[in-house]
């Protein structure tokens, strides 16, 4: 239903709820309670061990059994990747490679999504399928012809291998989710502009666009984060140099001796925090972006 | 549905709005091509020859990949890729179901939770597999630890060392990062369910459970349908847990499609087999992927 024309919830999810009335639904909030606490461990158990562990000396963290709190908490581990000019490096190529891909992806979605939103022929809702199921084709599959191209271009451990390749899940998304923001733009806000003697390039970056820039930062930070956690591609089109944080972190800490454990758990506070940071910027847009983005995992 | 664009007389400015609107989706649309397109037809292709990742030359195979492949590997990976999708599919709606059910009620900080819930789905897949894998570990794993403290076991398990137990763990792990997906779809469904409905029901005397089964879920069937499909196609196309975690092993055990096929490309540089198991994948794929695209059609025209 919603999926199918993300107009609908392109809206906040939030609308105002209506007045209570006075035989409302009686509140269980016991048994309410009670599934929110047993979901609650399984979802904040992990959570709660891999704050712990990343505080963790190393001494204690390799103790057997382990102690579920600290005695002593130690912010050694997060200076330890500091130290490590690897981390660093994956760092700032995920900032450039996610950065490009937003940038690039929001750019060419939005004439398409435009497209798709506001004009009406042939073959349009062909086009529009086509780049829904797109988003089902599977990674590995595509990776094998991905690699054999930029292998032949001379394109492996470049950004731009990364950038083409997480283009190929960025764009269906955006395309999708653009779509749902510019249909609930009125036409009648376009045909003024065309009465008033706007040409069509004049409608699209002097009106469309700039009505539409929280759509379009919302859009531009969902593809941000998705290719912020792209792990298949980086891991195989780019090596030590040019790869992003997820396949950097396996390759520095799960080789043959898996042994810096509270390392890896800060490394793995640090990769999450702009994601994180980012959905609390991005509530509003959340299911907009669940379901388009649904539309693409 | 928006209305067709109405075209005041004389606006053409050499291009018709109808050939305009199709001019720009072209930048997309070739930069889709090259990208998605001509890969995905390119990879399915190898299936047919005898080709390596690093050594130049094909030769034409005909058939015999699918043969080696339906012979070998194809129906132990349909096992596995099935065996993970449906748990990693139900597990996480049980759970997102319930949850979503216990934060529509008037539960004080509900917003707040529900945020907080939204961690293990954020994180990136990667920080997923890390966190389960530091749990499992067999020897100075919280789990065991757990197990050992209140006495259920005496000698610590190696869960990821176990085919059957590294099934299990790669499950657990993954369904952790789905729930939260679903959690948030289905309380954005059940805030769709007009209240009047609860009171008319409850005033003929129906119980909760009753208004459940007779009013909610009903009103909830199309969401439900849409979460359901969509978690088992990307299940059915998982990568990023399950190689972390257990690499596919241990003997296998845990090989869907998408680390067969990986690991025959770029491990094995076998791109013909790779290509064939690719292209049987992607045949029950498309078999999903087109009754998601059907109903997302008939939702839209309805």
């Amino acid at each position: 239903m919603t999926l199918a024309e993300p107009a609908t919830i392109a809206t906040p999810a939030r609308r105002p709820s209506p007045q209570p009335s006075p035989r409302r639904r009686r509140p269980r909030p016991l048994g309410a309670a009670a599934t929110v606490a047993a979901i609650g461990v399984f979802a904040f158990g992990p959570v709660y061990w891999l704050l712990v562990t990343a505080l963790t000396p190393n001494d204690d963290a390799f103790a057997f059994p382990p102690r579920l709190w600290p005695d002593t908490v130690t912010f050694e581990h997060f200076t330890n990747l500091a130290d490590n000019p690897a981390l660093a490096r994956y760092l700032g190529n995920s900032l450039i490679v996610s950065l490009l891909t937003a940038l690039l992806t929001v750019i060419v979605s939005a004439y398409t999504a435009y497209s798709f939103a506001k004009f009406r022929y042939r073959g349009r809702r062909s086009l529009m399928y086509l780049v829904l199921a797109s988003q089902m084709f599977p990674q590995a599959l595509l990776l094998i012809t991905l690699y054999l191209v930029f292998s032949a271009y001379g394109l492996l451990n470049t950004y731009l291998a990364l950038v083409l390749s997480f283009t190929t899940f960025t764009l269906p998304l955006c395309v999708w989710m653009l779509k749902g923001f510019f249909d609930t733009i009125p036409d009648e806000l376009i045909e003024a502009a065309k009465v008033d003697g706007a040409g069509q390039g004049a409608i699209i970056h002097r009106i469309l666009l700039p009505v539409s820039l929280p759509g379009l930062i919302a859009t531009g930070l969902f593809a941000f984060i998705r290719g912020w956690n792209d792990f298949i591609f980086a891991l195989t089109l780019a090596g030590p140099e040019k790869q992003t944080l997820p396949p950097g972190l396996v390759n520095t800490y799960l080789g043959e001796f898996q042994a810096a454990w509270p390392d890896l758990m800060a490394a793995s506070l640090v990769v999450s925090l702009p994601v994180v940071i980012g959905f609390i910027v991005l509530q509003r847009y959340l299911v907009a972006g669940l379901t388009s983005g649904a539309v693409k995992g | 549905m928006t209305t067709p664009t109405a075209r005041p007389p004389g606006a053409g400015r050499g291009l018709s709005d109808r050939s305009f609107g199709f001019l720009l989706t072209l930048p997309a649309l070739v930069l889709f091509g090259a990208i998605v397109l001509y890969p995905l037809v390119g990879s399915l292709s190898t299936s047919l020859f005898r080709q390596s990742l690093v050594l130049p030359g094909r030769s034409f195979a005909g058939l015999d990949n699918f043969r080696t492949v339906l012979a070998d590997e194809f129906w132990p990976v349909l096992q596995h890729t099935l065996v993970f999708t449906i748990a990693c599919t139900l597990i996480p709606f049980v759970i997102g179901f319930a949850l979503a059910l216990a934060l529509h009620t008037r539960l004080p900080g509900r917003g707040v939770l529900r945020g907080l819930f939204l961690f293990p789905w954020v994180i990136p897949g990667v920080v997923v597999s890390f966190v389960w894998m530091w749990i499992f570990n067999a020897n100075y794993g919280v789990l065991n630890g757990l197990l050992v403290r209140v006495g259920l076991v005496d000698e610590p398990i190696s869960w990821l060392g176990q085919p059957g137990m590294a099934m299990a763990a790669v499950i657990v792990a993954k369904s952790w990062a789905s729930f939260p997906w679903m959690m948030v779809m289905l309380l954005a469904g059940l805030q769709t369910v007009p209240q009047a409905l609860h009171e008319a029901a409850a005033l003929d005397g129906a119980g909760p459970v009753r208004r459940f089964w007779h009013v909610t879920l009903p009103h909830l069937r199309g969401i439900i349908g849409v979460v359901l499909l969509l978690e088992t196609i990307w299940n059915f196309q998982h990568f990023d847990t399950i190689y972390v975690l257990t690499g596919g092993g241990p003997a296998g055990a845990t090989t869907t499609f998408a680390v067969s096929v990986y690991d025959t490309a770029f491990k094995g540089f076998d791109l013909g087999r790779a290509g064939a198991l690719g292209a049987l994948w992607m045949v029950l794929l498309s078999i999903l992927v087109v009754i998601y695209v059907w109903a997302s059609e008939r939702g839209e025209k309805s």
